[in-house]
C-alpha cells in the first residue's frame, strides 16, 4: 500500500540533484541559488553549516510501517537516530551531512516514499485528520481524496514553480479539525441529499500575517475535488506575487483582490473544467480493517493499564477495532523505538499509521484483544511520553533556533520546562487532555500558536542594551466549527524564563474556575483574558544580565542570546522586532519633542536610535552606544547609503557633543528621517534600494564616432582607473573622449595612458578650466 | 562582466597595472583556487588572495585554531582559540572582502577526497605542515594535471616551487618523503613567524601571476630562503621521467610548525 504514486520524472530530478549538489560543495553554485534547488527536494539546511533537514512528504499523514521502518533506519544511518513527526503531519530526517543528503533520498525511493516537494514553491503536503476513515463522528473518510489528489499534483510539472507554497487540508467532518479556514484551500467533508461532497475555503493562512480562509463553495460534489483545486493553482501561478516572497501566498491574492474579483479569475480557470469528468480522481479503496494474526495474545490489566486506555485510546467506528495514540516527545520517535512499533504493526497490516498534527503518532485497526500487547510495546519505549497525561504530549513546538535557520527562541526546551514545571504541581492535568498549548519560536507559525488555546510565539527583548529570549501571548483561538474560526489574540508578552510560572499560575487558575463556565472561550471572557494580562505584567520584568544572567540564555541554549547568526538566516521577523524599537523611540521623541525640557538629550537619543536602528539589518550588534555610532558610520555611511554630510552630526554624538547636536536640531530629523526612508527602501533580501551611481560602462561604438567620459571631480588614481576601464571596452583605433580636473589630474593621466601604449592625441584646457584630452586606443 | 563602482574603487591598485587591467582583475574574479592548510603559510596566502578579489577560495583544514598558531598564522585572532580554522579563516577572508565566496571542507585532505576535491579548482597552494601531505598534493596534482605552489619552512629557512603540467614536481626534488628521524621532532623545531608570511604570500603572489598569465612563474626552479643571513637564490630543477599516475603510502611525520 502507498499514500502517493511519485511522479516517474522523479529520478531523473535526484540525478540532477546529486550533480547539483556536487557543483554546489565545489563552490560553482551559490549557496542561495542552491537552496532553491534543494529546498524543492524538501531539503533545508540547519542552524549548523552544511548540515540538513530531510522532510518527507506522508499524504495524508499516512505512512507504513515499512516505510516508517525504512525511515528510521536512513535517520540511524544518516541522520540523527530518530524520526521527527511535523506538525504537517510528515516524517523528517535531521542532521544530515551534505554527502548524505542523496542516499537518504534514494533510500526513500526503495519504500516509495518522496521528499520532492517537502518545501519550495509547490503543492506542500496535503492534510487529513489523523483520525478520518475510522472516526464514528466523521461525515465520510476523505483519506481517498487526500491520497488521489497528492498523487495527481505531484505528477503535475506545473505543480512545481508556483509563486509560493500552496497548502491544502481536508475535514472529515463539520467540526473542521484540519482548521480549513488556515490554509490555501481548505475541504470539508458533507453530505447533502444523499451526495458526498465538500464545503470548500480558501485564502486563508497563519505565519506572520495570519488570515482566516474564505468559503469558496458551500457545496462541491466530491468530483469536483480535483477541478477546483487545479482551477485554484492555475489561477495563483498566473496572478500570484513572485517579486515578493512575504506577500505571494494565495490569502495575499485574496486580499489584493477582494471576493468579487478572486472569483472572476477563480471562474476563469475553473468554468472551463468543471464539466470535464476526464479529470475525476480515481480514487484508492483504503480499508481500515485489522489483518488476521497469530500473534499470541498479552493482557494487561490494572489501574496504569486503565488510565493508559483512558488517555491515549478510542474507539473507532469499525467495531471491535481502537485507535491509539503514541504520544511522542517533542515529535520525536528514536529509531530503535519505531523498529519495535514498526515491527509490531506489521501484524495488522500496511494502513495502521498516521501522523497527527500534534507532532504524535496515530496508530489504527488494533483489535480490542491486542491492545494489551500494544500497551506492553509502548511502555517499553525507551523515548515517549507515555507516563504522562495526553495534555503534555498535545503541547507543540516547533524545532526553534537550534535547527531552523529563522528561529529566534527555543521551543522545544520551553516545552521540556513548561513539563517539568507543571509536573512538580498538583494540577489535575487529566481534564485539560484537549487544552492546545502551542508555541513558535518565531513568527512563523510552525507551532501553530494561531489556533492554540494558549499559544506563545518567539521574540527578542532587550534590557539595558542586553538581548533576552521573551514570547507573545495569544489565547482564545476559535476553532471546533468550520465558517466560524478566529485566530488567538495577542495578549502581552513573558520573558522566556517566567513561561514555565506562567503557564503553571494560568493553568491553576483555570482548572479550579473550568467547571462554573460552559468553555474555555466563555472562561476567557469572564476573566481568563484579564489574568493572562496580568500575568503578563507580572511576568515581563527580568532582571539586570549583572544580576541574574540566565535570563539571558535560552533554554536549552548553550550561549547568551545574540543576532550574531541572524544576518546571514533568511529575513527573519525578529529583525523587524528590533528594527521597531528604535522606530518608536524615535517616534515617541519626535512627538513629544516640544513639551520636553531636556532637549539636547533627546536629540542625542534620535541620533543613537537612527544610527542604531538599522545595524541588525547588516547582521551588527552594537554593545554600547559609541559602538553604534561607529557602525552606522562605517556600514551606512561610507558605504554611501546615508549621505555623507550626517557624518559630523553622527561623530558629535560619538563625542557626547550635546551643543554641536542642538546647533544641527532639524538635521537630527532628517537624519531619522533618511534612515527610515532607507529602511522602507529595504527588499525582502534586507538590501537597501539606493540610487547608484552608474558604473562607467562604455557601449561598443563605431570608431569613428567618440566616446565621451567625464572624470571631473574624481581624484587621482581614480580618474586613471575609470579611464583605463573604459579603454578596455574599446578595440584599437576607436577614441576617447575624457573630461579631467586642472592640477593633479591633467599632470599625470595622460601620461599614464602613454605609458600603457596609447596616443594622446589632443588635449586642451577650456574657459572654466577643465581639461579636454583625447585618446587613441593602440593596442586592441 | 562589468566592475561596479565599489570594486573598481577596491581593485584600482590592481587595475592600474599595465600587466593586470580591467581584464586581469576580471580573471581574478573568475578564479577558484584551493588552499591546503590555513596555517602559516595557508593563513596569509588566502588573506592575500581575498583581498585581490578571487571568486571563489577553497580552504581545507581539519584543525582547531591553538593559541600557539597565532604567532604566524595572521588570518586567525585570539578569540578564534578552539574554533575549526577553516571557519575562522572564512570570516576573516569575507571580512575583508565580502565578494569572495569561500568554500570551507573541514577535513583532513587524503587520497581518497584529493582528486574529487582539487578537479574544481584552477590552482592549488600547498600550505600543509607534513612531508606525506606534501607528495600526497603533488601526486594529485599531477595526476589530476593541475597547477599547485609547493613551499616549505622550517626555522629561518624557507623554499618555494610551482608546478604546472609539464614542468618539475616536487618528486622532482626529491624522490620520497624523508625517513621519520630525518625530520626534527616539534620540539626541536621553531619558526620564525615573519618567515611563514613571506613564503606564503609568494605562494599567493604566485597563484595570481599565474590566472592573470603574466611574468615567469617559479617553474622548473625552486626558490631557497635564508631569512638569517636574508639570502634568496634559485636552484634550476630538470623535470625528470618520473611517471605519477597513481597514490602511494603516505606516511605521517608531522611536524606542527606550518
Amino acid at each position: 500500500m502507498r499514500f502517493y504514486e511519485s511522479a516517474s520524472t522523479l529520478e531523473k530530478e535526484q540525478d540532477q540533484f546529486d550533480l547539483d549538489m556536487k557543483s554546489f560543495a565545489a563552490g560553482e553554485i551559490n549557496p542561495v541559488k542552491f537552496k532553491a534547488i534543494r529546498v524543492a527536494h524538501g531539503v533545508y539546511e540547519q542552524r549548523q553549516e552544511h548540515t540538513y533537514m530531510i522532510r518527507i512528504r506522508c499524504a495524508g499523514g499516512g505512512i507504513t510501517p515499512s516505510q516508517l521502518k525504512k525511515v528510521a533506519e536512513l535517520g540511524a544511518q544518516y541522520g540523527s537516530g530518530e524520526v521527527h513527526f511535523t506538525t504537517r503531519c510528515e516524517v523528517q530526517v535531521h542532521n544530515v551531512l551534505l554527502q548524505n543528503v542523496i542516499k537518504v533520498i534514494r533510500g526513500l525511493n526503495e519504500v516509495g516514499l518522496s521528499s520532492r516537494g517537502g518545501g519550495g514553491n509547490t503543492i506542500r503536503n496535503i492534510l487529513c485528520p489523523s483520525k478520518s476513515g475510522v472516526d464514528p463522528d466523521e461525515a465520510f473518510d476523505v483519506t481517498p481524496y487526500t491520497v488521489a489528489l497528492t498523487t495527481r499534483m505531484i505528477q503535475e510539472e506545473d505543480s512545481w514553480n508556483l509563486p509560493r507554497k500552496f497548502k491544502i487540508a481536508f475535514s472529515h467532518s463539520e467540526k473542521d479539525v484540519a482548521f480549513t479556514q488556515t490554509t490555501c484551500l481548505g475541504f470539508v467533508a458533507r453530505v447533502k441529499d444523499g451526495q458526498k461532497g465538500f464545503a470548500v475555503y480558501c485564502a486563508g493562512g497563519m505565519g506572520a500575517k495570519p488570515m482566516v480562509g474564505h468559503q469558496l463553495f458551500d457545496f462541491i460534489p466530491d468530483d469536483q475535488v480535483y477541478h477546483v483545486t487545479r482551477a485554484m493553482k492555475l489561477m495563483f501561478d498566473k496572478h500570484g506575487n513572485r517579486r515578493s516572497k512575504f506577500s505571494s501566498r494565495i490569502k495575499f491574492l485574496w486580499k489584493k483582490l477582494d471576493r468579487e474579483d478572486f472569483e472572476a479569475r477563480f471562474n476563469e480557470d475553473y468554468l472551463p473544467i468543471k464539466g470535464d469528468k476526464s479529470l475525476n480522481l480515481v480514487l484508492p479503496e483504503i480499508e481500515n480493517s485489522a489483518n488476521d494474526t497469530d500473534l499470541v495474545v498479552e493482557p494487561a490489566e490494572g489501574p496504569e493499564f486503565a488510565l493508559w486506555k483512558q488517555r491515549f485510546v478510542s474507539a473507532q467506528k469499525q467495531e471491535g477495532l481502537y485507535c491509539i495514540k503514541v504520544p511522542l516527545q517533542l515529535g520525536d520517535l528514536l529509531s530503535k523505538d519505531a523498529y519495535q512499533l514498526c515491527d509490531f504493526l506489521d501484524h495488522f497490516g500496511e494502513n495502521t499509521i498516521r501522523c497527527d498534527r500534534g507532532q504524535n503518532m496515530r496508530i489504527r485497526n488494533i483489535p480490542e484483544k491486542y491492545l494489551g500487547n500494544l500497551y506492553h510495546v509502548m511502555t517499553k519505549l525507551d523515548h515517549t511520553l507515555v507516563q504522562f497525561p495526553a495534555f503534555i504530549s498535545n503541547m507543540i513546538n516547533c524545532t526553534g533556533a537550534q535547527t531552523c535557520k529563522l528561529g529566534i527562541c527555543l521551543p522545544r526546551g520551553l516545552s521540556t520546562e513548561i513539563r517539568e514545571r507543571l509536573d512538580k504541581t498538583d494540577l489535575d492535568l487529566e481534564r485539560l487532555s484537549g487544552f492546545r498549548l502551542n508555541m513558535s519560536g518565531c513568527p512563523n507559525t510552525c507551532g501553530m500558536h494561531h489556533v492554540a488555546d494558549l499559544g506563545f510565539f518567539g521574540k527578542i527583548s532587550r534590557k539595558s542594551g542586553n538581548l533576552y529570549p521573551a514570547y507573545n501571548v495569544l489565547a482564545g483561538a476559535k476553532t471546533g466549527q468550520h465558517g466560524q474560526t478566529e485566530y488567538a489574540k495577542k495578549l502581552g508578552e513573558v520573558a522566556a524564563h517566567h513561561i514555565p510560572d506562567f503557564v503553571a499560575d494560568f493553568l491553576g487558575n483555570y482548572l479550579e474556575e473550568k467547571e462554573d463556565h460552559d468553555s474555555y472561550q466563555a472562561y476567557l471572557d469572564a476573566g481568563g483574558n484579564d489574568l493572562i494580562k496580568a500575568l503578563c505584567e507580572q511576568y515581563k520584568e527580568v532582571p539586570e544580565y549583572e544580576e541574574d544572567a540566565r535570563f539571558y540564555t535560552d533554554f536549552g541554549a548553550k550561549k547568551r542570546l545574540s543576532l550574531d547568526e541572524l544576518g546571514s538566516a533568511e529575513c527573519s521577523a525578529g529583525i523587524f522586532d528590533m528594527i521597531g524599537v528604535d522606530q518608536k523611540s524615535i517616534q515617541a521623541i519626535e512627538k513629544a519633542f516640544d513639551q520636553t525640557t531636556d532637549k539636547d538629550n533627546d536629540l542625542y537619543k534620535v541620533v543613537f536610535h537612527s544610527a542604531r536602528m538599522l545595524l541588525v539589518t547588516r547582521g551588527l550588534d552594537a554593545k554600547t552606544d559609541e559602538q553604534a555610532f561607529q557602525l552606522f558610520a562605517k556600514h551606512f555611511i561610507q558605504a554611501g547609503l546615508i549621505d555623507e554630510s550626517y557624518l559630523t552630526l553622527v561623530n558629535a554624538a560619538k563625542q557626547r557633543d550635546l551643543s554641536a547636536l542642538s546647533a544641527n536640531e532639524s538635521q537630527v530629523f532628517e537624519l531619522a528621517k533618511a534612515v527610515n526612508t532607507l529602511y522602507k527602501s529595504m527588499d525582502d533580501s534586507l538590501r537597501f534600494k539606493v540610487e547608484k551611481k552608474t558604473p562607467e560602462t562604455a557601449q561598443k561604438t563605431d570608431s569613428d564616432e567618440v566616446l565621451e567620459k567625464d572624470f571631473r571631480g574624481v581624484a587621482c588614481p581614480m580618474n586613471f582607473v575609470k579611464t583605463k576601464l573604459v579603454l578596455d571596452t574599446l578595440q584599437a583605433g576607436q577614441q576617447l573622449q575624457i573630461l579631467l580636473d586642472d592640477g593633479a589630474p591633467i599632470e599625470n593621466v595622460p601620461n599614464s595612458v602613454k605609458l600603457e601604449g596609447h596616443q594622446v592625441l589632443k588635449q586642451e584646457q577650456d574657459g572654466s578650466g577643465h581639461w579636454r584630452v583625447l585618446i587613441q586606443k593602440v593596442n586592441g | 562582466m562589468n566592475l561596479n563602482e565599489s570594486q573598481i574603487e577596491r581593485y584600482s591598485r590592481h587595475i592600474i597595472l599595465q600587466q593586470v587591467g580591467g581584464p586581469g582583475q576580471e580573471k581574478l574574479m573568475n578564479a577558484k583556487v584551493l588552499v591546503i592548510g590555513t596555517g602559516g603559510l595557508g593563513a596569509p596566502a588566502a588573506f592575500y588572495l581575498g583581498a585581490a578579489g578571487i571568486g571563489t577560495i577553497g580552504l581545507i583544514d581539519g584543525d582547531q585554531v591553538d593559541l600557539s598558531n597565532l604567532q604566524r598564522q595572521i588570518i586567525h585572532f585570539t578569540e578564534d582559540v578552539g574554533r575549526p580554522k577553516v571557519i575562522s579563516a572564512k570570516e576573516k577572508i569575507n571580512q575583508l572582502n565580502p565578494e569572495v565566496n569561500v568554500v570551507t571542507y573541514e577535513t583532513l585532505f587524503t587520497q581518497e577526497n584529493a582528486l574529487e576535491i582539487i578537479k574544481d579548482y584552477d590552482f592549488i597552494i600547498d600550505g600543509t605542515d607534513s612531508f606525506a601531505a606534501k607528495f600526497l598534493i603533488n601526486d594529485a596534482c599531477v595526476i589530476g594535471k593541475k597547477p599547485f605552489s609547493h613551499a616549505g619552512i622550517l626555522r629561518f629557512d624557507g623554499q618555494t616551487m610551482t608546478h604546472v603540467p609539464g614542468t618539475a614536481s616536487y618528486r622532482c626534488v626529491f624522490k620520497n618523503p624523508p625517513p621519520k628521524n630525518a625530520v626534527p621532532t616539534c620540539s626541536q623545531a621553531g619558526i620564525l613567524g615573519a618567515v611563514a608570511g613571506m613564503l606564503g604570500t609568494i605562494q599567493a603572489a604566485e597563484a595570481l601571476r599565474y590566472i592573470i598569465g603574466i611574468g615567469d612563474l617559479l617553474t622548473n626552479r625552486l626558490l631557497v630562503v635564508d631569512a638569517l643571513s636574508m639570502k634568496f637564490r634559485t636552484v634550476a630543477v630538470a623535470p625528470s621521467e618520473l611517471d605519477i599516475t597513481e597514490f602511494q603510502t603516505y606516511e605521517e611525520v608531522a611536524c606542527d610548525l606550518s
